[in-house]
């Protein structure tokens, strides 16, 4: 599966900071998943569950603050204000 | 024993508790340093990280009708103070205090109990700042430099170097300014740019501020250190001083009697 760099910003630090398959959160207009391969977006995310899909296909869910997607074509920037793995 | 040495041996106490003391706060400064470090990097990539979505925004198009980007041309300012909560730290808190004064008609919020204290406002710790705190105050902010209630906001930090130098520094935050350097990219916006930019400004605000407090804490911490160290070789330098004169004046007491003695014997 292609996977791509993801970087999860916060301000106490990067809780996920490496390669991931998909990226779910609930953006300003509606649910939203980030692949391989997007094309470059920018959107603000809205508080909520947000669910990450490692390379080895696990899942994991974490918590949000409302933050800002950005997706670039080398890597794609999740900045929240608060993060909490579940 | 003479006066002279009872005075002496009452200074030289003095001074070993003033020893205990600068020796005691160095001691809790160089514990707090690694973690303040620490905090002060994660601060920094998250700042560095909000600054490149800003740029991105303010870079794409014509930002001209955003609130956030219209230009400065004279008017209110106000300034985020960021000094200390205690002293003792060298000239930190000065130094800061000393780059406010060239803003005499500045409106002041002031972060750390010594700033507080100065500009006569409610108590909050530079220490124990967080980042939902450092939002709250910028939600706010965002939305008074919104309605023009004021024409400037700047932020009065201390960078810092190294261990052993630190400047004052003042950031200039709102109005944002157009970045040339970035390149446009040809994103897609959602909904669209000016949306955007009005959810990324108080995101970008509140880590700029964390990133100052926590870039200042650990200026504060490392002055104290410097402060301490140099405090605690005066000490140690004035106690040996002290403690020549003093056993001087012992050796003279007992020569002193010894001469009387022989002399009375003498007779």
């Amino acid at each position: 599966m292609n996977t791509y760099k993801l970087i999860i910003s916060t301000p106490d630090g990067n809780p996920f900071d490496s390669e991931a398959v998909m990226l779910c959160v609930r953006g300003i207009e509606g649910e939203l998943a980030v692949m391989a391969g997007h094309v470059p977006f920018i959107t603000a995310v809205k508080a909520g569950d947000c669910k990450v899909i490692l390379p080895d296909e696990t899942e994991k869910t974490a918590t949000i603050g409302g933050g800002i997607l950005t997706v670039q074509n080398d890597k794609t920037t999740l900045l929240c204000s608060d993060f909490k793995w579940n | 024993m003479s006066a002279n040495t009872k005075s002496l041996k009452l200074r030289i106490k003095s001074v070993d508790s003033t020893l205990h003391l600068t020796k005691a706060m160095g001691l809790v400064a160089s514990s707090k340093i690694r973690k303040a470090n620490i905090a002060m990097q994660t601060g920094r990539q998250y700042e560095a990280a909000v600054q490149s979505v800003v740029d991105l925004l303010t870079s794409a198009l014509d930002y001209r009708s955003s609130p956030f980007m219209r230009e400065y041309q004279g008017g209110k300012t106000k300034l985020i103070v960021i000094a200390g909560d205690r002293g003792l730290a060298g000239g930190y808190n000065a130094n800061v205090f000393r780059a406010v004064r060239d803003f005499g008609d500045a409106e002041i919020i002031p972060i750390g109990k010594r700033a507080c204290e100065r500009y006569g406002a409610d108590i909050i710790s530079s220490e124990k700042f967080y980042a939902a705190d450092a939002f709250k105050l910028a939600q706010q902010l965002c939305s008074q430099f919104a309605a023009g209630e004021f024409d400037r906001l700047g932020i009065v930090t201390t960078n810092y170097i190294s261990m052993m130098t630190q400047t004052p520094e003042i950031k200039w935050v709102l109005p944002l300014k157009k970045n040339n350097d970035t390149k446009t990219t040809a994103a897609i916006f959602e909904p669209d740019e000016r949306v955007i930019l009005d959810i990324a400004v108080p995101e970008y605000l509140s880590g700029i501020i964390v990133a100052c407090v926590r870039e200042s804490f650990a200026s504060e911490v490392a002055a104290r250190r410097m402060a301490m160290d140099s405090a605690g070789k005066n000490a140690q330098q004035m106690i040996d001083n002290l403690q020549l004169e003093y056993n001087r004046a012992r050796q003279g007491a007992i020569t002193q009697e010894i001469t009387e003695i022989v002399a009375g014997a003498g007779n």
